[in-house]
C-alpha cells in the first residue's frame, strides 16, 4: 500500500509541474513572441553570470583550501577546519542574504563608487561564499582518499611536493572535485533568497555584456519577487512558471551529469 | 639538473596554495563571528521568548512566535515526508527490480537538485490555489515535505544499505517474511542512522526560505496559527522581511538576532546528527 | 673509509683514491657507519655498519621485526631521524645537494607491494623524468628500462594501455622499470617478490642479477633460497643489529655465529 502511495505521490509531484509548465510554455511563447524572448534573456544571462562568477571564485579557493587542509596542516588543525566548514555549509541562505544586503553592498558601493551596490557582482560573491564550504569539504575528501602508497611511490622516485600534487594527487582527486563543482553549480543556480536581496532585480542585459557592476536579474530572483504580485492564471503567471521550468530543466541536466559521473566513476 | 629551479617550483606552488586558501578559510570564519557580534546587543531570553508585536513597520523585539513557527513547519514537513521516504526506501530494497532501482535513484537525484523555489511555485499553484487551501501552515508543510523528500529518501536508503547482507540472509533463512524482516531486523539495527537522516532533514527544513515564503507565511504579524489552514510566521521569513525594511538600527539588530538564533538552531540539529553518526560508528 | 676485503664481488680494480666530497662512481657504492634509529622510544636499529660494493646484489635476511625495511628507508631518506652516517659514493646523504628528494633519485626504492600510477604503462615508466619534454621523447629509455626489468616482451604492443590492467607480477616489474628509468646509482628492494607467483619471482630474480652487473642492489628478503640464488653477499640482521655479514656461500655453508646458524636451520625446517 505504501508502495502505491509512494509511486503515486512521486508521479503526481513530477507531472503537475511539467504539465503546468507545459501549458504556460505554449502560452508564453505565443502571446509574448517578442517580449517573452526579451523577458527570459536578461534573467537567464543573469543566472549564468552569477553562477559562473561564483564558481570562478569558489573553485580555486575551495580546492586550495582543501589541498592546504589535506596536505599541509597538522591533523588537529585539519579537523578544526573541517568542522568549521561543515558548520558553515549549514547556514541558511537568508542569513547570507542579510550579510549581502548590510555588509557586502555598502562595501561594494564604497569600493567601486556605485550608485547602488545591488549588482551581479554582489550576487556572484555571495554565491561564491555559499558554495565554498561544499567545494572544500568534497575536495578534501577526494584528496585524502588518495592512498598513502601513491604518495610514497612518488617520493621514492624523488618527485618533489609540487609535482606530486599536480601529477599524482589532483588527477586522482579530480572525479570527486568534479562532482563537487556540479553540485555547487546546482545550488548556486537555485539559490533564491540571498540573490533576491542583492541582485537589483532589474530586467536588463548588462551592457557591455561583461559589466558586472550593474543591477541585473536572475531567474530565481524574478520568481521570488513577482510570485506575490502576479495574478494566478494570467500571462505574467505563465511567464513565471516558464522561468521555473527553465530552472527545473537546468537542474535536472546538471543532476544527470553528476549522476552519470557517479555511474562511470 | 637545475636544483634551485626545482626547489623554487616547490615554494611557488606552496605559496599559491596558501594564497588562495587563506581567504577561503578566513572569510567564512570572520562572517560567523560577524553574525554573532552584530546579534549580541539583542540576544537575551526576552528576545527569544517574547512575542513580536506590531504590523508592518512597527516591529518590536521578540521572536518567540517566529521560532515556534519555524519549528512547527519543519516538524510537520519531516513528519509528513518520513513515512513516504521510508516506504520508498523499503520498496527499493525489497521489491524493486534492478531497473526500477536505477530509475528511482536517478529520479531522486534529479529531484534533489531542483531548486526549492520551483517547489514553492508549484505549491502555490496547486495547493494554495487549486486546492484552495490558501496560504497556510498545511500548504507550507506539504511543499517543504516535497523539498525534503529526495534528501530523506537517499539518506534512508544509505542507512538501510549499511545493514550487512548476512544479517538479512540469516533472517530469511529462518523463514521470516518481509514485514518481519523490516520490523524486527532492520529497524532496530538502523534506527540511529534513520534518526540521523531525520535530523539532517530538520536542519535543512529550518534553513529553507523560498518554498515557504508564499505558501505558508504572510508579512503582517501573525502570532499563532489558529488552525492548519491559517498562515504562520517563521524565523526565516521574518529575517527576510526585516532585511528589506532595515534602516532603523533596532530593526537591524533584531534581524541579526533572529539570524543568530536561526544559525544556532540549524547548528544544533546538525551537531546532533554528527554526534549520532559518531555513536553509530563506535 | 674501510673496505671490507671479505666481499668477493668487490672489484679490486675499482679502488682508486677518491675524493670524499664529490660523488665518484668508481668508489664504494655505500658506506654505512653506526646507523641507529629510534622511533617512539623503541630502538629499531643500532650500531649498523656495513659497506656495499659497486656491483652485485647484497641480500639482507633476518626474522620479522629485525629492522630490515627500516634500514632501507633510512638509506633512501624516507626516514630521517637516524643517527650515524650514511655515505653514497663517498658523499654523506645528510648533505646531499638538493636535499632528500635529490637523494632519492640516486637511491631508488622498490616497495613490497607494487604501486602503479593511474596512467598508461609508458607514462608510468617515465614518471620519474622531470620535464614534460623529457617524457615526450623517452621512447628509447622506456624500451631499455622495460627490457632490463624483463617486461618489454609482454607489453611492447600496448604501451598506452592503463597500467592497472597488468597482473601483480607485471606491475612489480613495471615499478622496477620505473625506478631504473631515472638511472639511479643504487637500487634498494624491499621484499620485491613477497606476494608474487613463482614465474614472476623467477623473472624478477633474473632481471635483478642482470641489473646488478652495473648497479649495486640491496634486497631484503624472507626467502633464504632466494638469497642464495641471488649470489651476492649476505647481511644477517636480528633485533636491529647486524649479526653477521659476508659472501653468501660462506655464510650459508659455515655461519660463524650461533644466531645465524639457528636462523638458517629454523628457516630451512620451516620452509615449504
Amino acid at each position: 500500500m505504501t508502495i502505491v502511495l509512494v509511486v503515486g505521490f512521486l508521479l503526481q509531484s513530477s507531472w503537475p509541474l511539467l504539465q503546468q509548465q507545459g501549458i504556460a510554455f505554449v502560452a508564453g511563447t505565443e502571446w509574448y513572441p517578442f517580449e517573452s524572448l526579451y523577458g527570459m534573456l536578461p534573467a537567464l544571462i543573469g543566472t549564468l553570470w552569477a553562477v559562473a562568477l561564483a564558481l570562478l571564485i569558489a573553485l580555486p579557493c575551495g580546492v586550495a583550501a582543501a589541498i592546504l587542509s589535506a596536505e599541509l596542516l597538522s591533523p588537529r588543525l585539519r579537523s578544526t577546519v573541517r568542522f568549521g566548514m561543515e558548520l558553515l555549509a549549514g547556514i541558511p541562505s537568508v542569513v547570507y542574504g542579510l550579510l549581502g544586503i548590510w555588509l557586502l553592498i555598502p562595501l561594494l558601493e564604497s569600493q567601486f563608487e556605485l550608485l547602488t551596490g545591488r549588482t551581479l557582482l554582489a550576487a556572484g560573491l555571495l554565491l561564491a561564499l555559499m558554495i565554498l564550504p561544499t567545494i572544500m569539504v568534497f575536495s578534501e575528501d577526494a584528496i585524502s582518499a588518495v592512498k598513502q602508497s601513491q604518495r610514497e611511490a612518488a617520493k621514492n622516485l624523488g618527485i618533489g611536493w609540487d609535482a606530486t600534487l599536480w601529477r599524482v594527487l589532483l588527477p586522482q582527486a579530480w572525479p570527486g572535485i568534479r562532482i563537487a563543482t556540479l553540485l555547487s553549480m546546482g545550488r548556486a543556480m537555485g539559490e533564491t533568497v540571498a540573490v533576491m536581496l542583492v541582485v537589483g532585480s532589474i530586467d536588463r542585459i548588462p551592457e557591455p555584456f561583461y559589466n558586472l557592476l550593474q543591477p541585473a536579474q536572475t531567474l530565481t530572483s524574478r520568481i521570488g519577487r513577482e510570485m506575490a504580485e502576479a495574478s494566478v492564471g494570467s500571462l505574467h503567471w505563465a511567464a513565471l512558471l516558464f522561468c521555473g521550468l527553465i530552472l527545473a530543466i537546468l537542474a535536472m541536466a546538471i543532476s544527470l551529469l553528476t549522476h552519470r559521473q557517479r555511474l562511470v566513476v | 639538473m637545475n636544483l634551485s629551479h626545482l626547489q623554487y617550483r616547490d615554494t611557488i606552488s606552496k605559496s599559491i596554495v596558501w594564497l588562495l586558501a587563506i581567504p577561503a578559510l578566513l572569510v567564512p570564519t570572520i562572517i560567523l563571528g560577524y553574525i554573532f557580534w552584530k546579534a549580541a546587543p539583542v540576544l537575551d531570553w526576552n528576545f527569544i521568548s517574547g512575542a513580536a508585536e506590531g504590523i508592518g513597520f512597527g516591529v518590536t523585539e521578540g521572536i518567540f512566535a517566529q521560532l515556534l513557527g519555524s519549528l512547527l513547519l519543519a516538524v510537520m514537513a519531516c513528519v509528513m515526508a518520513a513515512p513516504f521516504a521510508l516506504g520508498t526506501a523499503l520498496y527499493y530494497c525489497i521489491y524493486a527490480s534492478s531497473r526500477q532501482q536505477r530509475l528511482l535513484i536517478a529520479m531522486f537525484n534529479m529531484l534533489q537538485g531542483i531548486p526549492p523555489i520551483v517547489f514553492g511555485l508549484c505549491g502555490l499553484v496547486v495547493l494554495v490555489n487549486l486546492f484552495s487551501w490558501g496560504v497556510s501552515l498545511l500548504s507550507g508543510a506539504v511543499v517543504l515535505a516535497m523539498v525534503l523528500l529526495p534528501l530523506l529518501v537517499l539518506n534512508t536508503l544509505a542507512a538501510l544499505e549499511r545493514i550487512p547482507l548476512k544479517y538479512t540472509e540469516a533472517g530469511r533463512a529462518l523463514g521470516l517474511d518481509s514485514s518481519d524482516i523490516i520490523w524486527r531486523l532492520w529497524l532496530p539495527r538502523s534506527w540511529l542512522n534513520l534518526l540521523t537522516g531525520l535530523l539532517l532533514a530538520m536542519a535543512r527544513a529550518l534553513s529553507e526560505t523560498a518554498p515557504i515564503m508564499f505558501t505558508a507565511t504572510v508579512f503582517s504579524g501573525v502570532v499563532w496559527p489558529d488552525s492548519l489552514f491559517s498562515p504562520v510566521t517563521t524565523l526565516q521569513t521574518h529575517i527576510f522581511y526585516l532585511a528589506q525594511e532595515g534602516n532603523d538600527s533596532q530593526v537591524i539588530s533584531i534581524a541579526w538576532g533572529s539570524a543568530a538564533v536561526l544559525v544556532l538552531l540549524v547548528a544544533v540539529f546538525g551537531l546532533l546528527a554528527r554526534v549520532l553518526k559518531k555513536l553509530e560508528a563506535d | 673509509m674501510t673496505i671490507d676485503p671479505r666481499h668477493e664481488n668487490f672489484q679490486q680494480e675499482a679502488l682508486p683514491s677518491f675524493d670524499t666530497v664529490s660523488p665518484n662512481r668508481e668508489a664504494i657504492a655505500l658506506q654505512v657507519e653506526r646507523l641507529g634509529l629510534q622511533l617512539d622510544g623503541k630502538v629499531i636499529l643500532q650500531e649498523v655498519s656495513f659497506s656495499l660494493p659497486v656491483k652485485g646484489v647484497t641480500s639482507v635476511i633476518g626474522p620479522s621485526g629485525a629492522g630490515k625495511s627500516s634500514l632501507l628507508r633510512c638509506l633512501n631518506g624516507l626516514l630521517t631521524q637516524w643517527s650515524g652516517s650514511v655515505a653514497v659514493n663517498g658523499c654523506d646523504t645528510r648533505q646531499w645537494r638538493g636535499g632528500w628528494d635529490q637523494l632519492r633519485r640516486h637511491v631508488g626504492l622498490i616497495a613490497q607491494k607494487p604501486v602503479v600510477f593511474n596512467t598508461s604503462i609508458r607514462a608510468n615508466v617515465c614518471f620519474g623524468l622531470k620535464s614534460w619534454r623529457q617524457r615526450r621523447h623517452a621512447d628509447e629509455l622506456v624500451e631499455k628500462s622495460l627490457r632490463q626489468a624483463a617486461l618489454w616482451d609482454e607489453v611492447k604492443d600496448r604501451l598506452n594501455a592503463p597500467a592497472t590492467t597488468l597482473s601483480m607480477g607485471q606491475q612489480q616489474r613495471l615499478c622496477i622499470a620505473r625506478a631504473l628509468a631515472i638511472k639511479p646509482r643504487m637500487l634498494l628492494l624491499d621484499e620485491p617478490t613477497a606476494s608474487l607467483d613463482p614465474h614472476s619471482k623467477q623473472l624478477i630474480e633474473q632481471s635483478m642479477l642482470q641489473i646488478a652487473e652495473q648497479t649495486p642492489l640491496v634486497c631484503v628478503t624472507h626467502d633464504l633460497a632466494q638469497a642464495q640464488r641471488l649470489q651476492g653477499s649476505v647481511i644477517f640482521m636480528c633485533d636491529g643489529r647486524i649479526i653477521e655479514q659476508g659472501p653468501g656461500e660462506q655464510l650459508f655453508a659455515q655461519p660463524q655465529r650461533i644466531e645465524t646458524r639457528e636462523f638458517i636451520n629454523w628457516s630451512v625446517c620451516d620452509c615449504d
